[in-house]
């Protein structure tokens, strides 16, 4: 994937992402429509490509100002995901020349396959994740599950660890799938799937969204560096 | 504007710590009170969660999901009453679980309410058992008149 391309088709995520997140608070106080009404706008003009570079910097700076009405993120890592993106889409416009497009995009591509890594990484090494018993906790008291019958999964602890190890053992396998293009598309597949299943599971909607929003960063990364070597 | 890139730092040089461990996990719980004497006898759950929710809700929840990001934010804002509290923390609650109130007003509130407070209970694992405690009650809050706006 052409670099031009990717940053095109990640502007284009980003704009149904945030449209669809945006429209969210259109039920919410007047002190935050004022925020999102705008944000909406913008990211229609994203998605036909109207002065994206110029469209992508208000965007920014109305996310800072997002920032400051919640005193942080709105929705945690999701509103972090989609600054990251936003940041790096603006250095890639505003760069001064190519190599340095590709430093700023490449650092999304970067974050997301840390994204996966880290996750992992911190799972492993915790005694509770791997016998299964911090997914337990997930489904028995946290915030998280979105109906109360889903709680009933705590009571199966076997299937909870498998389940377990299987998102550890894909999470810290993920680096491994840039090594070549296709088992990159199985692993975004699988990685959309998951991001689906907490969808599903646990309301987190716009994580999916945004996730694969980054993801063509990481298709072009990819080929970039199956150039250089 | 030092607050600005504080808040963006974290976004810039993510961790990604993503469950790393499972916190103990606060319920936002409220009561309505008809004066401002009055000692609460009756707490209630915001927002309980479905006793089921269909596939089909599920998959229409990834594109409209609004109560729900809402009452996640919520949480978050409970989650720094505790570690950091703040007035805006508690005013984001206060004023969600009012907004929600009133657009329910005909059917939750009595007339003769005066009075809104809330609760946090947190909820976590120790050893086998579950446990739960109260960690923090909010300040007394005065609700409008029938009729007013109560946002």
């Amino acid at each position: 994937m052409e670099l031009e391309h990717a940053i095109r088709l990640t502007e284009i995520l980003l704009g149904v992402a945030f449209a669809q997140q945006s429209i969210e608070h259109f039920k919410s106080a007047a002190n935050e429509r004022i925020l999102f009404i705008p944000r909406l706008l913008l990211a229609l003009l994203i998605i036909i490509g109207f002065q994206t570079a110029w469209v992508t910097l208000l965007l920014l700076l109305l996310g800072l100002a997002i920032l400051q009405r919640f005193q942080g993120p709105y929705n945690g890592g999701c509103d972090r995901m989609s600054l990251l993106i936003l940041c790096c889409l603006c250095l890639t416009h505003f760069a001064p020349t190519r190599y340095w497009q590709e430093v700023a995009f490449g650092y999304l591509a970067l974050q997301l396959i840390l994204s996966y890594f880290i996750s992992g990484w911190v799972k492993v090494v915790n005694p509770d994740w791997r016998n299964g018993r911090a997914l337990c906790d997930v489904f028995k008291f946290s915030a998280y599950p979105v109906s109360e019958s889903l709680r009933g999964l705590s009571e199966s602890p076997q299937l909870l660890r498998y389940f377990a190890w299987g998102v550890i053992g894909f999470e810290l396998l993920f680096p491994f799938s840039l090594l070549s293009t296709p088992a990159l598309w199985v692993a975004l597949v699988i990685a959309a799937c998951f991001h689906f299943a907490n969808a599903c599971l646990f309301g987190l909607n716009r994580f999916f969204w945004i996730w694969i929003t980054a993801y063509p960063s990481i298709l072009w990364f990819q080929q970039r560096v199956g150039a250089m070597s | 504007m030092l607050n600005i890139l504080k808040l963006l730092l974290p976004a810039l040089f993510p961790s990604w710590r993503f469950f790393d461990v499972i916190a103990p996990s606060p319920r936002i719980q409220f009561t309505l009170l008809s004066s401002e004497d009055e000692s609460p006898s009756e707490w209630l759950e915001f927002r309980p969660r479905p006793a089921h929710l269909p596939f089909p809700q599920m998959l229409r929840r990834m594109s409209w999901n609004p109560r729900w990001n809402e009452s996640l934010f919520m949480v978050s804002c409970a989650e720094r009453l505790l570690v950091n509290p703040t007035q805006h923390s508690e005013d984001e609650i206060m004023n969600r679980i009012m907004a929600e109130l009133m657009r329910n007003s005909s059917s939750s509130v009595a007339t003769s309410t005066t009075h809104l407070q809330f609760r946090l209970l947190l909820i976590e694992r120790q050893e086998s058992q579950i446990e739960q405690e109260v960690v923090f009650y909010s300040r007394l809050q005065p609700l409008p008149a029938q009729g007013e706006a109560w946002s």
